[in-house]
């Protein structure tokens, strides 16, 4: 019998997810041995026009990462939906927009601008990248920018969810061990949307670090701050921290090595907008009453934006400024 | 005019898209690599903490954001003019150089490598990692899956993570290591110094060993004589880290060394309108098109070039002589253009 069918996509994305895929080390070896790789451009020479030609949910599950950019990332989650029976948000990227989500705090010509006539640059002819160019040989085309970065979720249907950026291996050598044990007959699938490969509470409730004061009198910036101890709540030793309200499933790598917690889980369980439970999680320790006081310890965040929405704009409420939510898709 | 469209391309990180255009007789008239994809990093960045460029710029390539994570942290410290304690120094140059190893495996046995290792005449269902194994058997396969966690290991004890890691602030890490931490990467590195060796035997044997390789990277067809560019310590020789970015030309002159600070003063950016991805150019030579030779400003930042711009590796092994082929197996012609301009 042959085996069923496994693929894995990267639409706009760094490639950290395949990374982390490959460092699940042996354990690729149960890959190999329970489904047939049929397309994943990280490791394989599978082009595209291959992939349309397949049949209809011909691929079991497609590990689906990266966001949605261009008009070819928002085709190939169509296509892989189409071809997949089961699609999986993989990663920060296709579940919340990640960091290259902060572009949708800005319209898409201010994102031209900046790369195309930076100091560093020589455009004196104001070239912009076009959709399609006439080359002395042909037309060469290239896939427009969309005008804000989009989820998988907000364009197909998506069964489950595996968050982080990228998910750590750990887990996904068990979400790995799951499939193969549906596969085998030996498990049911999970309830569809189900987030798999994570925890049921917050990088807080992980971390091991001590947590007694739960008030906060200043917010600083690392440079800033003398030398953090290692014992204690990086949050109460003045420093922002993502951790209450992001979701759990790392071991609270970065608190452990005494980097605050920046959010790459995305949203708690249970929690609608990352950003703003953050926002509401910070109020809450704020150890001032007066407006003005309050206001002063806010002043050490420079970034509210960037800081309470590092990984979720594009999935938030909010989703994008509003000259780029303006603009023609 | 015939064409042939290569899309995507496979086995490397980020997006890319190959038209070629035949004509009559059959032969390439033209080839354009075009890059369909543009994050915005230089947008988005913009408004930022200085201090979060470390953890914001690793997006950007997730098989290198080491690389990412070391360059901003180092520009970090520049604006606040410190320079990290001697310990810090060495844990972000032992950090990378674990994912330098890593990094070098998971091209030669995973990316690039499968293309010599199971030879261009393999079913393309084969030529990966997975069809690799099967041909190596499980003790070889076994040994590359053990670099490669090696290497990771190391990178997540300094960097905290195993991919995008979190330690480098500015003016130094957040995180100093334990003398069993130590130990255990001192272990893994004498292991991956002799997986090293067998990793250039399994070159030595696979590649240079088939005279059918040989002819081809020694051949026209994967030679470009460009400027070469690599960074190099106070000795010139190949350094990872620090250093100044030392250029020659396609015959092995200097054409010049800048610092990092500099980077203004020698290099442009060109914009073509067929992809989203800038074409770095000599500033002082000029852009003169999609050409080799000194009198075009394009060069080339890759393993080879490193070796080209310098005395050799500060290490005890000798440099290869390889001056004005392309390293063997990084190297489609496209190797040519560096990734500083990546989206």
């Amino acid at each position: 019998m042959s085996k069923p069918k496994f693929a894995m996509y990267w639409a706009s994305a760094c490639g950290g997810c395949e990374i982390a895929v490959l460092n699940i080390d042996e354990k690729i070896l149960d890959l190999d041995a329970n489904f047939e790789v049929a397309f994943w451009p990280a490791a394989m020479d599978v082009k595209y026009k291959e992939v349309e030609a397949m049949d209809d949910e011909s691929i079991l599950v497609t590990l689906f990462n990266g966001s949605i950019r261009t008009d070819e990332n928002e085709h190939m989650a169509h296509l892989l939906r189409r071809k997949s029976k089961l699609l999986v948000a993989f990663g920060s990227c296709a579940n919340e927009g990640c960091i290259p989500g902060l572009a949708n705090l800005s319209p898409r010509e201010g994102i031209f601008e900046c790369a195309y006539t930076s100091p560093s640059t020589e455009n004196p002819d104001h070239l912009r990248p076009r959709s399609a160019w006439q080359a002395p040989e042909g037309t060469l085309t290239l896939t427009p920018l969309q005008s804000v970065v989009r989820t998988l979720d907000q364009v197909v249907e998506v069964d489950y969810h595996v968050p982080g950026c990228p998910p750590e291996s750990h887990q996904i050598a068990a979400v790995l061990d799951v499939l193969i044990a549906v596969v085998k007959g030996e498990a049911e699938l999970p309830p569809k949307g189900a987030v798999l490969g994570a925890g049921d509470s917050t990088v807080c409730d992980e971390c091991t670090r001590k947590r007694d004061i739960k008030r906060i009198s200043k917010l600083s910036r690392i440079q800033e701050l003398p030398m953090l101890n290692t014992e204690d709540c990086l949050l109460e030793q003045g420093l922002m921290c993502s951790g209450p309200a992001t979701r759990s499933g790392c071991n609270s790598r970065c608190p452990n090595v005494g980097a605050p917690c920046i959010g790459c889980y995305g949203a708690a369980p249970g929690v609608l907008d990352q950003g703003a439970r953050l926002m509401t999680a910070i109020a809450s320790v704020v150890d001032e009453k007066e407006p003005a006081a309050i206001d002063k310890v806010l002043d050490g965040l420079p970034d509210p934006a960037g800081t309470f929405y590092r990984f979720s704009l594009a999935h938030s409420l909010l989703r994008a400024n509003r000259a780029a939510l303006a603009e023609k898709p | 005019m015939q064409r042939i469209t290569i899309d995507p391309l496979t086995r490397l990180e980020g997006h890319g898209k190959i038209e070629i255009f035949l004509d009559d007789a059959g032969d390439v008239a033209n080839a354009y690599l075009q890059v369909p994809e543009l994050r915005g990093f230089e947008r988005f960045c913009v408004g930022r903490p200085v201090e979060e460029m470390p953890v914001l710029t690793n997006r950007i390539c997730g098989v290198c954001p080491e690389a990412h994570h070391m360059a901003a942290a180092k520009a970090a410290d520049a604006v606040y003019g410190v320079t990290p304690p001697p310990a810090a120094k060495k844990l972000r140059e032992l950090l990378y150089s674990a994912f330098f190893f890593a990094d070098h495996t998971t091209h030669f046995f995973i990316l690039g490598g499968p293309d010599f290792i199971m030879g261009p005449d393999t079913p393309v269902a084969e030529r990966n990692i997975l069809g690799v194994i099967r041909k190596v058997g499980l003790e070889i396969g076994g040994k590359v899956i053990q670099a490669r966690k090696y290497g990771h290991t190391t990178v997540e004890i300094i960097g905290g993570r195993k991919v995008h890691p979190c330690t480098a602030v500015p003016g130094g890490m957040t995180k100093a290591i334990s003398e069993d931490e130590r130990k255990e990467i001192e272990k893994m590195g004498r292991w991956a110094v002799e997986f090293g060796q067998f990793a250039l035997q399994v070159f030595h044997d696979m590649v240079l060993g088939n005279p059918e390789y040989l002819a081809l990277i020694l051949g026209d067809a994967y030679t470009h004589k460009t400027y070469y560019m690599g960074l190099v310590d106070a000795n010139n020789k190949v350094n990872f880290y620090d250093g100044k970015v030392r250029i020659v030309g396609p015959d092995g002159t200097l054409h010049g060394m800048y610092a990092p600070n500099d980077y203004t003063d020698w290099i442009a950016e060109r914009v073509e309108p067929w992809s989203y991805l800038k074409f770095p150019y000599l500033k002082k030579v000029g852009w003169k098109g999609f050409a080799d030779g000194a009198e075009s400003g394009v060069y080339m930042a890759t393993p080879l070039s490193r070796l080209n711009v310098s005395d050799g590796m500060a290490t005890r092994w000798p440099r290869p002589n390889m001056r004005s082929s392309s390293p063997p197996w990084a190297s489609r012609p496209i190797a040519a253009w560096p990734s500083t301009g990546r989206a």
